[in-house]
């Protein structure tokens, strides 16, 4: 059996590297491809990778263990200025182990190719053009700059990544700013280890895996697992507005340990299912263990206790308590820094320890209550289970039999309001008995914005004053407060000023932009605007909703790649109460407009009444998703059309 | 009554304890310095030792307290270090706002990182930094650092008010030299300050600046560097990275520069000499031979920079450029200068700051200043300066990065101090020639070519390296007036002989004109409205400038669509001022046809605090006039 399958795959790899020979190995670069003067798929594109091909295999040295060995090639085509910096490269590399040695990278085959005179050119890299950079305690770069690359050159080099940390290969990433024609990627994985593998993006690849027999790091024969994965021209992938995270649709092959199974000792589980991930982060001396500990606040605590016997009240308090106390460091991550009770004693730690302090505490004040391992926007999505996908902890009680999520590192949060980087797909609650549980962080709530205007308009003077009401709820409050927190009155007035169209404003009061963060935060002014109608022949025209007009589509694109991402539903509302100016009349009224979009995802309605001299106009828009598929952008983008085009319908008022 | 004695002691003992920590409690800051500030610096004390030309020990101590989150940055807690330069000590102590020591960050809890950024691919400068999460403000930093260094070719400048929004109580300098170093020093703007020299001789200097309150930032003001005071220093014989050098005049400065940095960088295989002869040909001119050496350079080069020891001051040599195509300001330079060289042009290397705001070499302080080079070419009685980085820039231009400021000119027999090329205001100029139409559906579309010079040029010359989305996004954000703005044939053609770039864009928007009941209402302004996006701002302080003016002129043919009358066209307008001149005429032609012409003139120049908003008017004046609207009723 064994050798017949040995057989085999040496005819595939040998059937597979010929095909491949003539085109994606390193020094054998064409005429052809130096001559091409841009990308056959993407004619604008500044440089191509003409191949990537990756291989990951397993060395083992005495004394070291099993290393990763990760091996990288590329060749990549210039074709104009601007993708010059593709002859710069860098690989950052962890240095920052407690157990094991540091990683290391070493570049190779480097080189730059021109044609001269109908002739190919190579130049080799040397040592002067590259560099090691120790960036910090745990990272450290390697550089190299290539020779000689013009407009029309050809670079190539190869680099080696070894790890000792086996935990999780690093990423394979087959898709750039740039379009990239080929790649392949190859793990040689012994049978003693299991990873789990996951393909991101929406690209379809070929891969196909195989069992075959191998002696190449234990002297004994074993079996290996090769897995092969392959695909031809790759689009590039580039930046666009309201995207949580580029890189939850990049294409990329990542791996991680699921399971390690050495023939005479007990296999070790590290993940495989939500449960084990679980179980095993929960199992850490830096998580569970932490989480045990209560003794250091139980003063404070029966303090907080003894003002009321409410849960909801007492969560509220204890809430308060620990965000009021604690200062985070700005560290993410699920485990402990320096612990917490050093972090209490301190007043500051970082993210897991400030929410187990909270969640500590309320357990102990006999709230139902436990973390839950959350990804942040910046880390991407978690859709498979593994550890290295979360970044962050938080808590989630249950009162009456309803969940509230609570974030106390945080200045502005409130229960049930949590940052806006934590916005981001689901988390997983872990209970002490090791099972767990899916928690949708998207919040169902819809933050509002409220905006109420009474004015009347100065024909002679070219003036509108009048007052305005601004009420910010939820989250729209909580980002209100995060963005405001450092300025003070005077310069958010400049702000605001600027921000609507130059009103001036006077006679300004702002509620609840600290203190109880659970109420909406309410502005209240006086303003006078000088630019926002214009008098024409004797006629008055002006804007619906004067300065709040929307003026450009948020969305100018003509095509989309990745999915619109608002974070959480939203509704605005405008209700402007006009005064008619003496001795003018209403001519004309914006038509009344009602749009709604598939199952009610995005709305907008413009209503519009005239009595006697006053006009009451009243406007709402409502985003109800948080996340739009990529197909959904035209309609997006006609929804904002519209909006704007109804906005910008003028009244228009006459003389008697 | 039971101790007398005890409580008689604890009372002494709470009363020295006190009197300790209210050095840094907050309670004593005065109102004044408190106002505007997100922190105020307590203390600022720099103590400088030159113990010889090749040694000096810098002391710093900083007292900051900090009021919220934004003050963080003002407390400086950073050293920066590399080879010659070694950090003695540092640390820093934290006090709550009583004045209670909270934490004490000894130098191993300092971070310690490369300080390579942005454009640098390699530089062995590392820096030293404190990373403090405060648990609540205000709170105050008291931060000591000591540093040595055989480098005297930067004497730190005294530059205590380094921002807005902070005030300073108490600044102090106290520098020590030998005095055969020829120690100089030069004040900028210690008018309105509290400043007072209290030492002054041939070995010893000291400065005191008390009470400077915080200052907001404001749109449109100089640079902080020309508001704010601050001294430079320097020597005239100082030391660079293993070199002795000499500073007395810019001519003997000069004189060794080439001698001690240049020489022998710009030496060149006979291959390339040849190559590069074969290149120039029998063209005799030395300005036409440096275009062509100018363009070989482009083509051939690429910007990397990498700072390695004195390689931080001297160019890579010339030889390296040329086999590796690579190479900062200073190797782009130096290797073009030896090309030169090679054809018998001289050139000379030049120092300056590149920066959008320009801003001078001190002409009467010789000392090493700037962060760039470009090399001059003596052309008549002038230079042609060339900026060797750019791959793009046309030859001899200088845009909007090293134009009108007072530069260094390297020559062997010494350094001069040359003005660049100033761009006049008329000839920044932008040239919009166009038509469009509306149809009876309020649907606008039309074409223009648009022609931009001068320093206008180099904002638009960056197009050509555009991607399409960038391009889209771009010409959207340009015409943001027009909504549903759709993008037609894009053509672009880059005159570098004659320096005029011209975008020939056809566009298209569905309801450009908004319609209300028979009525059709539009700005016919389409192409080019100035927003007028001036701020306002509450009680400005500081002056303000201008620092290029331009000229746009319009002429653009209007299509009105058909069954349509004209109820009210928007007068002609003109506006004259000490800011510019603006005009608009509409001209009625057969056909339902309109011509719209439109001129701005923005002159350069410096004004008071108190003529902002006379600006913001005049800018505001424009933006209306800009979107004055045209009324169509259907017949």
């Amino acid at each position: 059996m064994g050798l017949r399958l040995i057989i085999v795959s040496a005819l595939l790899i040998l059937g597979t590297s010929k095909v491949n020979a003539q085109n994606y190995e390193l020094g054998k670069v064409t005429i052809a491809e130096l001559q091409e003067k841009s990308n056959a798929k993407d004619t604008a594109a500044p440089a191509a990778i003409l191949f990537k091909k990756g291989r990951t295999f397993f060395t083992y040295t005495e004394g070291k263990g099993l290393v990763a060995n990760n091996v990288y090639e590329f060749r990549i085509k210039i074709y104009k200025k601007e993708g010059l910096k593709w002859a710069n490269q860098e690989v950052s590399y962890y240095v920052g182990y407690e157990n094991l040695n540091d990683d290391t990278v070493k570049f190779s085959n480097a080189a730059t190719y021109n044609l001269e005179n109908g002739e190919i050119v190579k130049t080799k890299l040397n040592s002067e053009g590259s560099f090691k950079n120790k960036i910090n305690k745990y990272w450290n770069q390697a550089t190299i700059t290539l020779p000689n690359v013009k407009v029309g050159s050809i670079i190539e080099f190869k680099y080696v990544l070894k790890s000792e940390n086996l935990v999780r290969l690093p990423d394979f990433d087959f898709q750039y700013n740039i379009p990239v024609n080929y790649f392949e990627y190859k793990t040689e994985i012994p049978e003693f280890f299991i990873y789990k593998t996951l393909l991101v993006g929406n690209l379809k690849i070929e891969t196909n895996a195989e069992v075959v027999l191998s002696s190449q790091v234990f002297a004994s024969g074993y079996k290996q697992i090769n897995s092969f994965y392959t695909s031809k021209d790759i689009p590039a992938l580039n930046e666009e507005r309201f995207v949580d995270n580029i890189n939850n649709y990049r294409g990329s092959i990542q791996n991680e340990l699921e399971k390690e199974r050495y023939p005479d000792k007990p296999a070790i589980n590290y993940t495989k299912t939500w449960e084990g991930v679980a179980t095993s982060i929960y199992k850490s001396k830096d998580f569970g263990g932490e989480l045990k500990q209560k003794d250091y606040f139980s003063a404070d605590l029966k303090e907080i206790l003894q003002k009321t016997d409410s849960k909801k009240e007492q969560l509220n308090l204890i809430f308060q308590f620990v965000q009021n106390r604690m200062n985070c460091t700005g560290k993410r991550g699920y485990f402990v820094d320096k612990g917490v009770v050093k972090a209490y004693e301190e007043k500051s730690g970082n993210v897991a320890e400030i929410n187990f302090i909270l969640i500590s505490m309320l357990k102990t004040a006999g709230i139902d209550v436990g973390p839950v391992l959350v990804s942040t926007v910046e880390n991407g999505i978690p859709v498979f289970p593994n550890r290295t996908v979360f970044n962050y902890v938080i808590g989630v009680a249950e009162i009456d039999g309803q969940k509230i999520l609570l974030d106390a590192s945080n200045k502005f949060t409130t229960p049930n309001i949590l940052p806006l980087s934590l916005l981001n797909w689901k988390g997983r609650l872990i209970k002490e008995d090791g099972t767990s549980q899916e928690i949708d962080l998207i919040p169902k709530i819809t933050s509002k914005e409220n905006y109420t205007i009474t004015a009347s308009i100065n024909p002679a003077l070219g003036e509108i004053e009048g007052r305005l009401r601004i009420k910010k709820t939820d989250y729209d409050a909580f980002r209100f407060r995060e963005i405001n927190s450092n300025d003070n009155e005077d310069s958010y007035l400049e702000k605001l000023e600027n921000d609507l169209g130059k009103i001036e404003i006077e006679d300004y009061k702002i509620e609840n932009k600290t203190g109880d963060l659970s109420k909406p935060v309410q502005e209240e002014f006086n303003f006078k605007a000088r630019n926002s109608f214009d008098l024409i022949g004797g006629k008055i025209f002006l804007r619906p909703i004067l300065f709040f007009t929307d003026g450009t589509n948020p969305f100018k694109q003509e095509k989309r790649q990745m999915p619109v991402y608002f974070g959480y539903p939203g509704q605005e509302t405008y209700n402007v109460f006009l005064d008619i100016p003496d001795g003018f009349v209403v001519e004309s009224l914006p038509k009344p407009m009602r749009i709604v979009t598939e199952n009610r995802d995005a709305s907008y309605t413009m209503n519009m009444i005239s009595e006697e001299s006053k006009i009451h106009i009243q406007v709402t828009k409502e985003i109800n998703k948080y996340i739009f598929a990529t197909d959904d952008y035209d309609m997006l983008k006609e929804f904002f059309q519209n909006i704007i085009a109804s906005q910008n319908e003028k009244i228009v008022l006459k003389r008697i | 009554m039971k101790s007398p004695f005890f409580a008689l002691f604890f009372l002494l003992f709470s009363l020295i304890s006190t009197a300790q920590k209210s050095d840094f409690s907050v309670l004593g800051i005065a109102d004044s310095l408190k106002a505007n500030a997100d922190a105020v610096v307590r203390l600022d004390k720099m103590d400088i030792v030159i113990t010889s030309q090749r040694s000096m020990n810098i002391k710093v101590q900083r007292v900051v307290t900090v009021f919220n989150g934004t003050g963080l940055s003002d407390i400086d807690a950073y050293q920066g270090y590399d080879k010659s330069t070694s950090v003695k000590s540092i640390e820093a102590i934290v006090y709550d706002a009583f004045g209670n020591e909270i934490k004490k960050v000894k130098r191993k809890d300092f971070k310690d990182q490369s300080a390579v950024s942005g454009s640098t691919l390699f530089s062995d400068n590392r820096v030293i930094f404190l990373e403090y999460t405060p648990v609540s403000y205000p709170f105050t930093v008291v931060y000591n650092s000591e540093i040595e260094s055989s480098n005297t070719a930067f004497l730190p400048q005294w530059y205590f008010l380094g921002g807005y929004a902070v005030s300073i109580e108490k600044s102090v300098l106290n520098v020590t030299f030998p005095n055969n170093l020829g120690f100089k020093k030069k004040e900028f703007h210690f008018s309105g300050y509290t400043i007072n020299k209290t030492l002054d001789t041939d070995t010893q200097v000291s400065y005191v600046a008390t009470n400077i309150l915080a200052q907001k930032s404001e749109d449109l003001s100089p640079s902080h560097r020309d508001l704010f005071p601050r001294i430079m220093m320097g020597l005239e014989n100082f030391h660079l990275e293993g070199v002795d050098g000499t500073a007395k005049t810019w001519e003997t400065f000069g004189k060794w520069y080439n001698e001690k940095i240049l020489t022998g960088t710009t030496d060149l295989s006979e291959e390339t000499k040849t190559k590069i002869k074969t290149l120039v040909g029998d063209e005799k001119d030395p300005i036409k031979k440096a275009k062509i050496i100018y363009d070989f350079v482009q083509k051939k080069s690429r910007y990397v920079n990498i700072a390695i020891g004195i390689g931080g001051w001297k160019p890579m040599l010339a030889t390296d450029v040329d086999r590796l195509g690579y190479g900062d300001c200073k190797a782009l330079s130096n290797y073009t200068k030896a090309l030169l060289q090679a054809v018998d042009v001289p050139s000379y290397n030049t120092i300056l700051y590149g920066d959008r705001y320009k801003s001078d070499i001190q002409s009467d302080f010789v000392s090493m200043q700037g962060n760039h080079m470009i090399l001059a070419i003596p052309n008549g009685d002038n230079y042609t300066f060339l900026e060797c980085t750019s791959q793009d820039d046309p030859f001899g231009y200088q845009g909007t990065f090293t134009d009108d400021r007072d530069v260094l000119v390297v020559k062997p027999d010494g350094g001069v101090i040359v003005r660049t090329k100033i761009y006049e205001d008329k000839g920044n100029s932008q040239l919009d020639k166009g038509v469009y139409a509306i149809d009876e559906n309020g649907n606008f579309s039309g074409s223009i070519s648009i022609i931009s010079e001068g320093s206008q040029y180099s904002s638009k010359q960056r197009l050509e390296s555009f991607q399409p989305t960038e391009k889209e996004s771009y010409y959207k954000k340009y015409w943001d007036n027009i909504n549903n703005l759709k993008l037609g044939k894009i053509a672009f053609s880059n005159d570098k002989e004659n320096i005029r770039f011209t975008e020939d864009i056809q566009v298209s928007a569905i309801s450009y004109a908004s319609l209300s009941a028979n009525k059709m209402i539009f700005a016919i302004d389409a192409f080019n409205q100035n927003t007028g996006n001036i701020k306002r701002i509450r009680n400005r302080k500081n002056p303000f400038q201008v620092q290029r003016g331009y000229l746009d002129t319009d002429e653009i043919e209007i299509n009105l669509p058909t069954g349509f009358t004209i109820e009210f066209l928007p007068s002609n307008y003109e506006l004259k001022g000490k800011f510019g001149e603006y005009k608009t005429e509409i001209i009625k032609k057969e056909n339902n046809k309109l011509l719209y012409k439109r001129s701005m003139f923005v002159n350069k120049g410096k004004y008071s605090n108190k003529e902002y908003d006379e600006y913001r008017l005049f800018m505001e004046q424009i933006a209306r006039n800009d979107n004055a609207k045209i009324i169509l009723t259907k017949n």
